[in-house]
């Protein structure tokens, strides 16, 4: 449900993000002074094929309201073939999600190079908006 | 099936005597007249003991992780289900082809829910055949209850699964009987801060559900076991069901069990995947 | 003294009223103890799936949260419901005297089990009708009959016979008053399923032969090793403790475990005394059928048949004492 009587709550987006280019470019758009909401936190990880599926429902029962993968271009992988890995597994992890009666939005995998720092703050903004008209993710009162 | 019966006793106790086989693993009489029990047979003698009804409803496959270190082969009494669960550990690198023996019983279908849907009556892999071959069904259907959940919409199926995920005691029935789940050290049993914990609540009920149903997923054979075994009658497949039918709609036709070489989906991959993340 | 089956609903008001009352029902599709809602509970036919142990001892509980750091602390997380439970059969009544016994007996109080129980009204019925697995009779138990619950409701059709046999009892008993009239003393003449033939003499045996590989070896070899027979057992009560949070913050909690897990005895070092599934079952049903008794003098095992019901390698324990007690026996 979206919230709007209490505007101090403020989502909370977790982004895995790889080390050899997704978070180059998040560096980038940094260093170019690009403006995005504070709202995401990046976890570095060496390649997106590092990112369990089980860090995901993690993350969403310990109070991310949002989680973003991200990592390179299939073809681009620092390490050849992770990200070719990666592509089958979110394919498949993000329907089961769905399924499970998680809101398409919350989720999304992206391949963002390290030269692309404005697909970076694009990502940001809109996964931010999203969560934001969605409201807080809802957690049982046992997680807390 | 009667004659079946005798001449499966027939080859156990020939397999025993001289077969070079030291168990016979297949399904003895327990309380009543409509229940059997797996059964482990290791003389000829013993042999009598075995019986091939309706009620048989065991898988005895996952048994033979038991016995691979034994010195004699290991025969086992195999329905399609079986062999396809003996594929599966062999592909899995947990069973060697040459240390078992498989005795192939085409099967009428049980007294079991998952038979309804059952769409592979002759053994695929036997060192000898037992009985006639039996007619095929085409049940249709395979992913329904996939299907008809996915339907609903997000809030309903969020509801569903709450409520089934509330009901789960983590028996680990469903993980014991799988012949997908080998692994010596299942991650559920490691001591590891906030992998899983041994809370019995809806959420790390619900970690345990989908974890088990994501490593299992592209390799399910569809056995049915897991829901067969549940004391809370969980429809544990409609989680590795809706993995499989995503794996058809997507990479193509795929249906685990039926060689004994097969690469599962998540392990590998193609160049030009379906891709959605751009 | 007796009440009407009729009046059963106002009575069943009377002990919701401030308190938690529990009776058998439906959750789920599963018969277990629920919250009563109004109307009659399903006291009739078999016995629940899932047992009662879980309303004194419940699957997972929070023990304490506790602080590191500066400000390091403990603080008890206390739960003292008051709560009746109505509907209890004669297994799963001993089955809580069973538990009495182990977390509050022996010198020694479990406070969180304590403090559950001390505020629990227990109120039984004889039994309507036995599962087809029930072996009751055969552990010592009468499924007409206990003198265990607060109070005991014997079943004579169309009206119960209640009797107090707690000072508590009386004093709820009381309470019924206008509810109750006098009438014939009501007799059930439930019979259980199943004998299998277990005494002393077996037990001894059992022990003598704790290293006889035939006897266990052929029992267990189909067990899967889950924890379906321990979880469905009114009568098993071993819980695992951890933690939930970093050392800087976070909770102990207590959830259930089971002996037949593979690493339920796993030690530190890496020994696991108990290895197979063999040490594993032989370690149940002894401590079912007689370590148990040899300390507190009365059976684990209820005979409730739950376990047989439910394993999913049709394991069963009556069908293991008549085996042994025919090799017993023909070794005699």
């Amino acid at each position: 449900m979206p919230v709007t009587e209490n505007e101090s709550w403020r989502p909370k987006i977790l982004a895995f993000c790889c080390n050899w280019c997704t978070y180059t470019g998040a560096d980038l758009a940094g260093l170019s002074r690009m403006k995005y909401p504070a709202d995401v936190r990046i976890i570095r990880v060496p390649c997106s094929s590092r990112v369990n599926p089980q860090f995901i429902i993690r993350a969403f029962q310990k109070g991310c309201d949002g989680v973003l993968v991200c990592g390179c271009h299939p073809g681009d992988c620092h390490y050849c073939s992770g990200n070719y890995y990666t592509r089958r597994r979110f394919m498949l992890m993000k329907r089961l999600l769905e399924y499970n009666g998680l809101d398409p939005r919350r989720f999304t995998a992206r391949w963002i190079s390290g030269s692309e720092a404005a697909k970076f703050r694009d990502t940001i903004i809109e996964a931010t908006e999203n969560i934001r008209a969605l409201g807080p993710m809802e957690r049982s009162p046992e997680n807390e | 099936m009667n004659d079946a019966q005798e001449l499966l006793r027939q080859s156990a106790r020939r397999l025993l005597e001289s077969g070079g086989v030291s168990l016979v693993i297949g399904w003895e009489s327990a309380r009543g007249s409509e229940r059997t029990r797996p059964a482990f047979i290791r003389s000829p003698e013993e042999a009598e003991r075995l019986v091939w009804n309706r009620h048989c409803v065991n898988s005895t496959a996952k048994y033979l992780l038991n016995y691979r270190f034994a010195a004699e082969k290991t025969a086992v009494c195999a329905r399609d289900c079986d062999t396809r669960a003996i594929n599966r550990m062999i592909a899995d690198k947990q069973l060697g082809r040459e240390q078992i023996y498989i005795i192939g019983l085409p099967c009428p279908g049980m007294e079991n829910a998952a038979c309804l849907r059952c769409r592979h009556r002759n053994p695929l892999v036997y060192d000898e055949l037992i009985g006639s071959p039996a007619e095929e069904q085409d049940p249709g259907g395979r992913f329904a209850g996939v299907e008809e959940l996915e339907a609903l919409p997000v809030q309903e199926r969020r509801r569903f699964w709450q409520e089934q995920f509330s009901r789960c005691i983590r028996c680990y029935a469903c993980r014991n009987v799988c012949p997908a789940c080998s692994c010596r050290e299942c991650y559920a049993d490691q001591y590891r801060t906030g992998w899983q914990g041994k809370q019995m609540n809806a959420e790390e009920n619900r970690i345990y559900g989908l974890t088990r149903a994501y490593h299992v997923g592209d390799r399910c054979i569809e056995c049915g076991e897991c829901e067969r075994v549940c004391p809370m009658g969980i429809p544990v497949m409609l989680q590795t069901g809706k993995i499989l039918r995503d794996i058809n709609a997507i990479y193509g036709s795929c249906e685990c069990g039926l060689s004994s070489e097969e690469i599962p989906v998540l392990g590998s991959y193609e160049l030009g995947d379906l891709d959605e993340f751009n | 003294m007796e009440l009407k089956k009729s009046e059963l609903v106002n009575v069943l008001r009377l002990l919701s009223d401030g308190r938690e009352l529990f009776v058998p029902g439906l959750s789920g599709g599963i018969k277990q103890y629920v919250l009563w809602q109004g109307g009659m509970p399903l006291l009739d036919g078999e016995n629940t799936l899932l047992p009662p142990k879980d309303i004194l001892f419940p699957k997972t509980e929070k023990m304490y949260s506790y602080r590191g750091g500066k400000n390091a602390g403990i603080q008890e997380i206390v739960s003292a419901p008051r709560r009746v439970i109505f509907g209890l059969r004669p297994c799963d009544i001993h089955s809580i005297k069973c538990m009495d016994m182990v977390f509050t007996g022996e010198g020694q109080t479990d406070s969180f089990y304590a403090r559950r129980r001390e505020g629990c009204l227990l109120i039984g019925v004889s039994c309507p009708q036995a599962g087809e697995n029930c072996f009751c009779e055969a552990m010592g138990l009468d499924p007409n009959s206990s003198g265990s619950a607060d109070i005991f409701l014997t079943d004579g059709g169309d009206s119960y016979s209640a009797a107090a046999y707690s000072s508590r009892g009386a004093a709820e008993l009381e309470r019924w008053k206008p509810f109750l009239r006098d009438g014939e003393q009501a007799v059930s003449h439930t019979h259980c399923s199943l004998a299998p033939g277990m005494s002393e003499e077996l037990s001894r045996w059992l022990l003598e032969h704790f290293d006889d590989d035939e006897l266990w070896l052929g029992s267990s070899q189909a067990c899967l090793g889950c924890g379906v027979c321990s979880f469905v057992c009114p009568s098993c009560y071993c819980f695992d403790i951890e933690n939930d949070g970093s050392p800087s913050q976070g909770t102990a909690f207590r959830c259930w475990d089971s002996c037949m897990f593979s690493d339920y005895n796993q030690n530190a070092g890496g020994h696991n005394p108990r290895p197979t599934k063999k040490e594993r079952l032989r370690n149940r049903y002894l401590h079912k059928l007689v370590y148990f008794s040899q300390r507190h003098g009365v059976n684990l095992c209820t005979g409730c048949g739950r376990c047989i019901s439910k394993c999913p390698a049709h394991l069963d324990i009556a069908g293991f004492i008549e085996k042994a007690s025919e090799v017993c026996h023909d070794r005699a």
